[in-house]
């Protein structure tokens, strides 16, 4: 390195190292590197040391990662790499098969959600979840909405309600068009709320999740590969949707598609095979020039 | 670990030595267009002029490459940065067979010329080098390379600035020397002069913006850019 190096932009994680490459790093020295990756704004959601198995199979190996509000994270990596694992733990999904361990930490707002006294109803519905594939009820779009938020006793149009003066019944319509609307969902389907949900295509019923999942008024959404099973059109307008939720929401989003990463996430973190969260930063450092050569040869589709 | 999008590999390598074929000829047009200026040889001129088209050409196809990748592989990383540092490497490879044709254009077969007082030869042979090294850099991703061609092409940008001094000042000691003075004449042939030292200058510059696209390409890094 010649003394005209110029000093690293300072948002560049690890300034002491060099800027070109990471041949000759190890992984423990990247590890290091991306705990300093620095964001503007709170984290949302602090990992730390976050360690997951199956049995003998280690899904998740120390993996700590601070996650930025108000944003869109993506989680990129091969199959089997961990980051639906890692995404299932942050509303302790993970908990509901017997034979994953868990160690670590998860904050949440500063909260650890992993003890005993945490309220996992309550967790879900401040961090709501979407998956792959749509999995609308199979009852009408309104109640796909309202079903959610009357479960939680936000809503009760019910007979006892009535009996006992409270009718929420306008603010059950206020909130499946707001819903729906936030979901980019409700031009679509406003002359048709009492048609059943399956009715719809595989992009609307995908929006209407979304919407449902925004009635009861989450702070993170988690999206588990949320357009792989739809067409380029639907999957764009999932993608716009994403963008515009992280105004008001923090959004972690896996997939398998790198560029969908490129194009809609804020940070990316890269999960290799072992469980291992190998590189985390801003998305463009990550597909312009990754620190780390295994993220490089990854994205780069250097093997396969 | 095997090899993934071996076809698209192959594309990366065939385009980097386009990159250097297209790079060679330039040189080589250069070359003959310092030659013909030189020796005042209007026939090598021509030959030069006349290349310059098949160059544009290729300049276009590889251009054209390059705007394929970008929109069927979709590159990132090292590979998104050496498509787009060959992308502009390409812009300023044409333009240095723009100079050469200007040396074409410059060749006069007879009579005294203001030019012979700059060291054309010694100033040319300079800068076809300097781009030499920087097709060299390019094709090793050599950066240490990168930067001793910008700090040699300060001296090149100091033999021209001495060069066109010259000029001007034995413009100021011939006028009104002889009784044949032609204004007409002796202003073509001084904006000649000048037009030449200004497009050696040029190449350099070339050469150099070559080495920062290379360095960008293999090191991130934009030090040269500015």
């Amino acid at each position: 390195m010649s003394e005209t190096e110029p000093e690293p932009p300072s948002e560049q994680p690890g300034t002491d190292a060099p800027s070109t490459t990471t041949a000759g790093e190890t992984d423990e020295q990247i590890r290091e590197e991306w705990r300093q990756y620095d964001f503007a704004g709170q984290a949302k959601i602090a990992v730390e040391d976050l360690d997951v198995s199956y049995g003998d199979d280690h899904a998740l190996q120390g993996v700590s990662m601070d996650i930025p509000e108000e944003s869109v994270t993506a989680l990129i990596g091969p199959s089997g790499c961990g980051k639906s694992t890692f995404l299932r733990c942050l509303n302790r999904m993970n908990d509901r098969i017997k034979a994953a361990e868990i160690d670590g930490s998860v904050r949440f707002d500063g909260e650890e959600i992993y003890q005993d006294r945490v309220d996992l109803v309550e967790l879900r519905t401040r961090v709501g979840m979407v998956f792959q594939a749509p999995n609308p009820f199979p009852k009408s779009i309104r109640e796909n909405i309202t079903y959610g938020p009357r479960k939680h006793g936000d809503i009760d149009t019910g007979l006892l309600a009535r009996l006992t003066g409270r009718n929420d019944e306008q603010a059950a319509e206020d909130l499946v068009e707001r819903s729906l609307k936030q979901a980019a969902l409700w031009d679509e389907v406003d002359d048709r709320l009492d048609d059943n949900a399956l009715g719809l295509s595989g992009g609307q019923q995908q929006r209407l999740c979304i919407a449902r999942c925004l009635a009861v008024d989450p702070e993170v959404i988690l999206m588990d590969e949320p357009a792989s099973a739809l067409d380029p059109i639907a999957t764009a307008k999932i993608e716009d949707l994403i963008e515009k939720l992280a105004e008001d929401y923090t959004v972690v989003v896996v997939t398998h598609n790198m560029q969908q990463a490129a194009r809609i996430s804020d940070q990316t973190a890269v999960f290799l095979t072992g469980g291992q969260l190998v590189e985390y930063d801003d998305t463009d450092k990550i597909f312009e020039n990754p620190e780390s050569q295994r993220v490089e040869d990854y994205v780069t589709g250097k093997f396969g | 670990m095997t090899m993934a999008r071996e076809s698209y590999r192959e594309d990366l390598a065939t385009l980097r030595a386009d990159v250097l074929d297209l790079g060679a000829d330039v040189v080589a047009q250069l070359d003959r267009g310092l030659d013909a200026l030189e020796a005042g040889d209007e026939d090598l001129a021509e030959t030069v002029v006349a290349n310059d088209e098949a160059i544009n050409e290729r300049y276009l196809a590889l251009e054209s490459e390059c705007i394929d990748l970008f929109a069927l592989q979709q590159p990132v990383a090292s590979d998104l940065r050496f498509i787009a540092a060959s992308f502009k490497i390409l812009t300023d490879l044409e333009r240095v067979g723009d100079l050469a044709t200007n040396f074409g254009h410059y060749t006069r077969a007879t009579g005294e010329s203001h030019l012979d007082t700059v060291d054309v030869r010694a100033i040319g042979a300079e800068t076809v080098d300097l781009l030499e090294a920087a097709l060299d850099a390019y094709e090793r991703e050599d950066t240490a390379l990168c930067r001793r061609i910008a700090e040699r092409d300060d001296e090149v940008d100091a033999l021209c600035r001495t060069a066109s001094e010259r000029v001007v000042r034995d413009l100021i000691g011939a006028e009104g020397a002889s009784d044949a003075w032609d204004a007409e004449a002796v202003m073509d042939d001084v904006s000649r002069a000048l037009l030449t030292i200004r497009d050696l200058e040029r190449v350099g510059d070339h050469a150099v913006n070559v080495a920062a696209r290379t360095l960008y390409m293999a090191d991130n890094d934009d030090a040269l850019l500015y």
